[in-house]
């Protein structure tokens, strides 16, 4: 086979196709009219610069049908718009979602783009969360007129509306910056004068320089305690409040303990002064808690496009006119009409029109259901080839849908709390602290050295400052949630880790996630000698490649070479003829092709009306299951299987892998009820899930993992997202968290212990402030060090 | 070494202009998106002025 790949996608160009384009002095090739097409845009508007310092292959590009064009104009209804964006004076702002997006030269392409537009005002791209923010003139260019100049070069885009929560988060991760830098700087600034004191101690220095280097320490030192130390302040009081001291009491109490000791050293030029151990300890805790803090919000932002799922137009006839109108805004009594490959906007009946619709968001069943004049349909399903007429039931928010999204906002509170382990750890050792800190004060200013009091407490603060133990946990999470997130696996919420270790339960959704979710080929008959199975299986491809039908893609990669079809013809709901070599073929159901059917078939190929082959398809199993399934139950975790699948191949599975319970034809609802018996019964429990039918169970469970294949809507609230097509996965992430354990009960020991050991000494008054401050910096130094191996 | 009168709040001066720039650059979104800045050294601007700057800022 000639190695040639698409100049614009970089997949292999199919033989006898011939798309070719000039670019610097070359002919390139490209494997499609829609990759030719977005090329020859970018070329042509100057924007080759893309194709010369792109790190990633672009997606390949499909041409726009026209049934799409047709929906990206019901975006420009004025109702429509004025649900997903914001009004500013003359000017429209809304997010877009952007999908084709590979690398960051595709933002700057993008940017490029749009901004040639004149009716643009300001467009802004950002490479990581795949959004845009637009501001442009709605009454010169529509909206659909901007989504099809991003589809000319590529990239599907669609309106989204970010949730509160994600604004929230925004605004606290720009806090977090400005906190670290502010802490950052100035302790640069109090370490340089630091230096100058401690070379001052060695050498001699006057007083007078002395105190003014110690009042300008003490100026600089303000804006961190001040400012950069107070999420540890409100955070170490309500946990006050509530009577749950947490690891930010010790923390706050050391900060601001150290500041104040060295503060009234300044005013009255006694003693020490510690402002740039002050300094250091809250830049490092602000560096650990902000990167922790923004590996969870881009695996956020990576998740949460909640929109999509949710239908967002839908064509009301009115009076025998369409009218492109919000899907919000439908009322029961309305009627609608449906094309091919739209999402239904409501629940509803047909009254007109023959189809069939992919139910699987929310049933999880995957096999098309058939729906004919008469039949309820559900909004968020697809409808596949026909044209529908709905008569609504109820108004989307009530519908299915609706209902499943409010479930899943009901469990939400029910989460199993889990306190987290160093926390508790924390209200035992800080109770002791405080403790033997005032019991230290007291003896030394009633029966030892007055004077020397206030000194020997603050050694003892100082070198029990529980810098060690307030990092040993976050900075051994952080490298473990850095080294999932390399393997492929992102975590939203951090807490999974503490709870992973102690898992005795997994449960797992079928359909999509220990199967593919879509059908592939799994027998062929043959009843022609003429044609081997390559042969047939390659005409069926050729055939089906005009077809959008989701049986259609299971042939995609039987395609092994383009046949010269002539009058293609697709009849909606039975299949596709077309005439090849002089011959009628057709591909379809056993009544269209007019062939006697056969059992478990649901393929039929046929040349002027004689059979040729056969062929049954199945959801097929991941290859990677049977082994992750055996893995898991040697090391003692139970299985479970819940499905929405009523089907006998939930049995047949059942019979292949052994879980240790199966139930099929499960609702979201007992789905949840399921899990929330197990949680109630005290077990740990782990939800695997892809479907929107899964997603309330995630709230039920202690740790939730949504497949990178699964809904928008499933990923947005799991707390554990597998960015790989692998559910293995699982076995990694299992792994990791038993290692993170390992690490931070290491970096516990170690802090415990050497608190243990530097007690007694402070208490008797061996310990000189300086000393303790070494003796706390390695301490931390060699937790951190120990962290860091989790990265490996 | 009583210069270090003058240098000091000099410095300190310049830490305090340093960290208002930050902020400003925080508070514009710069740090929103780090791997779209670094490819865009790469690409030459052609005649089409950058309209953005025309613009008045949002609010």
């Amino acid at each position: 086979m000639s190695a040639v790949y698409c100049f614009h996608c970089h997949e292999p160009v199919p033989s006898g196709t011939s798309f070719q384009l000039e670019f610097d002095a070359k002919q390139r090739q490209f494997c499609c009219a829609g990759c030719l097409a977005v090329a020859d845009t970018i070329i042509s508007s100057d924007l080759a610069d893309y194709y010369r310092f792109r790190t990633e292959p672009a997606n390949r590009a499909n041409a726009i049908p026209k049934e799409l064009e047709a929906e990206l104009s019901s975006f420009d209804a004025p109702q429509v718009l004025e649900d997903i964006s914001n009004k500013q004076g003359g000017l429209t702002e809304l997010e877009l979602s952007i999908s084709g997006m590979s690398c960051a030269a595709c933002a700057w392409l993008i940017e490029k783009q749009l901004r040639q537009l004149p009716a643009v005002h300001q467009v802004n791209v950002n490479s990581t969360t795949q959004r845009c923010h637009l501001l442009w003139r709605a009454d010169t260019t529509p909206l659909s007129g901007i989504l099809k100049s991003l589809a000319s070069i590529g990239y599907q885009a669609s309106p989204f509306i970010a949730d509160q929560e994600e604004q929230v988060f925004k605004l606290e991760l720009s806090r977090y910056l400005k906190r670290l830098a502010v802490s950052g700087i100035m302790t640069m600034q109090v370490m340089m004068l630091a230096v100058a004191l401690y070379f001052g101690e060695y050498t001699g220095i006057d007083a007078s320089h002395q105190g003014y280097l110690r009042w300008i320490s003490l100026l600089l030192t303000l804006p961190v305690v001040l400012y950069a130390a107070l999420p540890f302040v409100s955070s170490a009081w309500r946990s006050v409040k509530a009577r749950q001291m947490n690891m930010d009491v010790p923390v706050s109490l050391a900060i601001y303990y150290t500041f104040l000791a060295s503060a009234y050293a300044t005013v009255f030029s006694t003693g020490e002064v510690y402002f740039e151990s002050v300094c250091m300890f809250t830049f490092l805790l602000q560096l650990g808690k902000f990167f922790e803090y923004r590996a969870r919000s881009r695996a956020r932002d990576a998740t949460s496009n909640l929109l999509k799922i949710m239908p967002v137009t839908a064509t009301l006839l009115k009076d025998g006119e369409q009218q492109a109108v919000s899907a919000r805004r439908l009322q029961s009594g309305d009627c609608i009409l449906v094309k091919p490959g739209e999402t239904i906007a409501a629940d509803g009946q047909i009254i007109s029109g023959n189809s069939s619709a992919d139910e699987s968001m929310l049933t999880g069943e995957y096999t098309p259901v058939s729906k004919s004049t008469g039949d309820l349909v559900m909004a968020g399903s697809i409808n596949h080839d026909g044209l529908l007429q709905v008569n609504v039931s109820q108004p989307l928010a009530s519908s299915r849908l609706g209902q499943i999204i409010a479930l899943q906002q009901r469990t939400l509170s029910q989460k199993p709390a889990v306190l987290q382990r160093t926390d508790r750890l924390a209200k035992y050792f800080v109770e002791r602290l405080l403790i033997i800190a005032a019991a230290t004060f007291a003896l030394w200013y009633f029966w030892l050295d007055a004077d020397r009091a206030f000194w020997v407490t603050l050694s003892v603060l100082v070198a029990t400052c529980p810098c060690a133990l307030s990092l040993a946990t976050p900075t051994a999470i952080t490298c473990a949630l850095a080294r999932l997130n390399r393997n492929g696996i992102l975590i939203k919420n951090a807490q999974v880790l503490d709870v992973l270790p102690e898992l005795t339960h997994i449960v797992f959704d079928k359909t999509g996630t220990l199967t593919e979710g879509r059908f592939s080929i799994s027998d062929v008959t043959l009843f022609n000698s003429d044609y081997s199975e390559t042969q047939a299986l390659n005409l069926i491809a050729n055939l089906e490649a005009y077809s959008e039908h989701p049986i259609g893609r299971a042939f995609s990669s039987s395609l092994t070479g383009k046949l010269a079809l002539e009058q293609v013809n697709i009849v909606v709901g039975s299949g596709i003829s077309a005439r090849f070599n002089g011959m009628q073929i057709k591909v379809g159901s056993a009544a269209f092709c007019a062939v006697k059917p056969q059992a478990k078939a649901m393929v039929y190929l046929s040349a002027d009306n004689q059979l040729i082959a056969a062929v049954s398809l199945h959801d097929a199993l991941r290859p990677e299951v049977p082994a992750l399934v055996r893995q898991l139950q040697q090391q003692g975790y139970k299985l479970l299987m819940l499905t929405g699948d009523s089907s006998d191949q939930a049995d047949k599975l059942q019979q292949q892998l052994g879980f240790d319970q199966m139930i099929k034809g499960c609702s979201p609802e007992q789905k949840v009820a399921e899990i929330t018996a197990l949680v109630s019964a005290g077990h740990k429990v782990l939800m695997l899930g892809d479907g929107i039918n899964d997603s309330p169970s995630f709230h039920a469970a202690h740790v939730s993992v949504a497949m990178q294949s699964g809904t928008d809507l499933s990923k947005n609230q799991a707390d554990v997202v597998l960015l790989q097509h692998n559910i293995g996965l699982i076995a990694t992430l299992l792994q990791g968290s038993k290692a993170a354990q390992r690490g931070i009960r290491q970096n516990l020991a170690w802090s415990v212990g050497y608190n243990l050991i530097i007690i007694p000494l402070a208490v008797a008054g061996f310990v000189s402030p300086y000393i303790a401050v070494i003796g706390m910096s390695f301490s931390s130094l060699l937790v951190v060090s120990n962290s860091l191996r989790l990265l490996k | 070494m009583s210069v270090i009168y003058v240098l000091i709040p000099i410095a300190i001066l310049f830490v305090l202009i340093g960290l208002a720039v930050f902020f400003w650059a925080v508070r514009n979104k710069q740090f929103d998106d780090l791997d779209k800045e670094g490819f865009s050294i790469l690409f030459d601007e052609k005649a089409v002025a950058n309209k953005d700057k025309q613009d008045p800022p949002a609010p």
